[in-house]
């Protein structure tokens, strides 16, 4: 009895010494201070810990940990093989297995970008029964010991020099995969394959959203250090000074937009002519809505992989036209083997809802008004720009409808915007038909 | 000033001393025979008992591999995604892998023995250097003992990664995104072909063997290896080589002896 008084009496010591830490500490120690918070661990109990994985891993992991569970195949990327114990999420050097600690954190984080939820509505003494139930899988945690490296600690956002950032960003050559900008655009990106000889991409490092384990510079910090074992991404520990990974992470930050997702776009009124190129000056004036989007196309069970996953849409309109400017992250502009593409569909009726996936009308009806297209593709040069690894494009129809199936823009009898869906072709990845990313249907307004 | 020239004197002076030291101990100790080669790399000479020394010898098996059958035809080197590595080199750089050259002389073949070896043979204090030049790997194949240090070096101004792809030893994967930086490995346990892989430049690769002993040799440009201070006793000998496979035989050599031992592999 007086033993678990004394445990929970130091669990909320520790609670309030987190607490205590987090009101006094500099930003970056908060999470070290809500590490310290968590309760103490309990024993491991292989059989609560079987039965965890069971229902919540063996789905994708499989049941050895091999990584074939069942929903494997349909995944990019595919599920870790936990057997082989190479793990790229870790504090601890390169080659060495993680810590309990990371395990912990990817489990209750999950792996944005990746088909790994978050499993953090998990009673946190079944996440730590997991963890140790995943180490049982693979000899990796018998043969090694995890080595902490030391991440040093946040100067914080304030006391950052971006300049110094982009230095040490220039020192260690992240542009060779990552590109000079960050959108995964380097000479030695469309190479790179992982250690099992599968093609990999860089990361596209302006997109927090889709980093695996977190976007943050405490989280950069540990990725540059540690390396993405299995991965190309080495492991940056002793080649540069810790603090200098910091100014780093810090202007990584600076590379990311703002993951600030939307379905409305407002299309600036303007006089006189709509400007056609994507450089012009003009388009300061349009706002821009960033637009997620997603794999279209499942073959097989199986979703055939697309690279682009967000496009930035911005309009312009005068008395008689509109002008759509999309610009996109694509690494290269090459046409081999197909050209990379783009279309806006405009839906003439909103009482129809066609479906941008199968483009079938939705309730089938055989004299369903059909959609109205812009398109584009990158054999066609004019009007777009490919720079540093961003496709930016422009698009012009009139406001007016054409035909019986013409969409008009603007607002329709009931005073609800035009709906425009759109589709991006990725032509390097192979991507052409269906296979491709789509928007949801998005609302177009006329300022 | 005058002090700090007393100072350096001094320490000079001690220097030799110590140097004196070491000799005067190997007098007293009445040692005549050469120096292994713990000793001449100056390895933990003082844990090695004298009787240890037995376990190198004096017989020598020299031999070469040769492909039979119809070479492949070469693949050029496309290096061009690196500015750095295109400029290291005025000529066309075509790839080690499948390299032969006259009369089906065969590079880049390890050579080693693989059983009937006996006794003990602390890894060597020198390390073996890991060479990144021109982006390619120097050497393309190497040997090392289990537990001698492995210096990898980047002797030019662009980023490699070193991706060590181990199985019985520890895997790594380190950026030396800087010309001078050298890292120190360690490989403990015995592995055969550990693949050594630049992920910025796909077409750089190296091969390290760990041994347990020194008998081990890679072919030169001419086909031919050579592997001395073997003691007397019979071996199996194996060569390996990264596209054409590998082979085994046996040999007895005897004290002195100089034995001659070819290979010929195979071209599919």
């Amino acid at each position: 009895m007086n033993k678990i008084r004394i445990t929970i009496v130091t669990a909320f010591g520790f609670a309030g010494l987190g607490l205590l830490l987090w009101a006094t500490a500099p930003s970056g120690q908060v999470v070290n201070a809500a590490e310290i918070a968590l309760s103490p661990r309990p024993e491991p109990d292989p059989a609560v810990g079987r039965e965890a994985y069971r229902d919540s891993c063996a789905r994708c992991h499989g049941e050895t940990g091999a990584g074939d569970g069942w929903d494997a195949a349909k995944m990019f990327p595919r599920p870790r093989n936990l057997a082989e114990g190479i793990f790229k999420f870790r504090t601890t050097e390169s080659g060495t297995p993680p810590t309990d600690e990371d395990l912990f954190h990817t489990i209750t984080h999950g792996l944005p970008g990746s088909r790994m939820p978050d499993f953090s509505r998990l009673p946190e003494e079944l996440r730590w029964q997991l963890v140790y139930y995943v180490k049982s899988l693979s000899p990796v945690f018998e043969s090694d010991q995890p080595v902490p490296i030391d991440l040093g600690s946040d100067p914080g956002p304030g006391r950052a020099d971006l300049a110094k950032g982009k230095a040490v960003y220039e020192m260690l050559q992240c542009a060779a995969c990552h590109g000079v900008e960050g959108r995964a655009d380097g000479p030695s990106a469309p190479t790179l394959v992982d250690n099992w000889g599968n093609p990999i991409r860089a990361a596209n490092l302006t997109q927090g959203w889709t980093y695996r384990s977190g976007a943050e510079a405490k989280d950069i910090v540990a990725r540059l250090l540690t390396g993405l074992d299995g991965t190309p991404m080495p492991s940056y520990n002793g080649a540069v000074p810790v603090e200098d990974a910091w100014q780093l992470a810090h202007y990584i930050r600076s590379l990311q937009v703002q993951a600030e997702f939307s379905d409305r776009i407002r299309a600036a009124r303007t006089d006189g002519p709509l400007p056609a190129d994507p450089a012009d000056p003009a388009w300061g004036k349009a706002p821009q809505a960033r637009v997620l989007l997603s794999a279209n196309l499942y073959k097989e069970r199986e979703v055939l992989p697309v690279s682009v996953t967000s496009v930035g849409i911005q309009a312009l309109y005068n008395g008689s036209e509109v002008a759509l400017r999309l610009n996109w992250d694509d690494p290269d502009n090459s046409t081999d083997p197909v050209p990379d593409a783009a279309a806006v569909a405009f839906m003439p009726d909103r009482r129809m809802k066609w479906e941008l996936g199968s483009l079938r009308a939705w309730p089938p009806a055989p004299d369903a008004p059909k959609l109205d297209w812009l398109r584009w593709q990158s054999r066609e040069q004019s009007s777009a720009v490919h720079a540093a690894g961003q496709w930016a494009v422009v698009l012009k129809r009139p406001l007016a409808g054409s035909g019986e199936n013409g969409a008009q823009i603007g607002r329709d009898a009931g005073g609800r915007p035009t709906l425009i869906g759109v589709m991006v072709w990725n032509g390097g990845n192979g991507e052409t038909g269906r296979h491709r990313s789509n928007s949801i249907w998005l609302d177009l307004s006329l300022d | 000033m005058k002090s700090f020239l007393k100072a350096a004197q001094l320490l000079i002076l001690s220097l030799f001393l110590a140097i004196g030291g070491v000799d005067l101990t190997a007098l007293a100790m009445g040692r005549q025979e050469p120096p292994t080669q713990a000793e001449r790399t100056g390895a933990a000479v003082a844990s090695v008992p004298a009787a240890e020394a037995a376990t190198t010898g004096s017989g020598t098996l020299t031999g070469k591999v040769t492909l039979s059958g119809k070479a492949p035809a070469g693949d050029k080197l496309k290096m061009n995604a690196d500015p750095v590595c295109l400029q290291a080199h005025s000529h066309e750089v075509m790839a080690q892998a499948a390299q032969v050259n006259d009369n089906g002389a065969l590079p880049y073949v390890f050579v080693s023995i693989t059983e009937g070896v006996s006794g003990s043979h602390p890894a060597p204090g020198d390390p073996v250097v890991l060479n990144q030049v021109g982006c390619m790997y120097e050497p393309h194949v190497f040997g090392m003992q289990a537990g001698q240090k492995v210096e990898i070096r980047n002797s030019d101004s662009t980023l490699h990664n070193v991706n060590c792809q181990a199985q019985v030893n520890k895997k790594f994967n380190i950026a030396q995104p800087v010309k001078g930086m050298k890292t120190d490995k360690v490989f403990d346990k015995a592995e055969k072909a550990i693949p050594f892989k630049c992920n910025v430049h796909p077409w750089m690769q190296a091969y390290g063997f760990v041994v347990d002993h020194p008998f081990f040799a890679v072919t030169g440009a001419d086909g031919s290896f050579t592997i001395s201070g073997l003691p007397a006793g019979t071996y199996t000998v194996e060569a390996w080589h990264e596209t054409f496979g590998s082979a085994a035989q046996k040999v007895t050599v005897a004290d002195g002896e100089s034995k001659s031992l070819d290979f010929t592999l195979k071209a599919s």
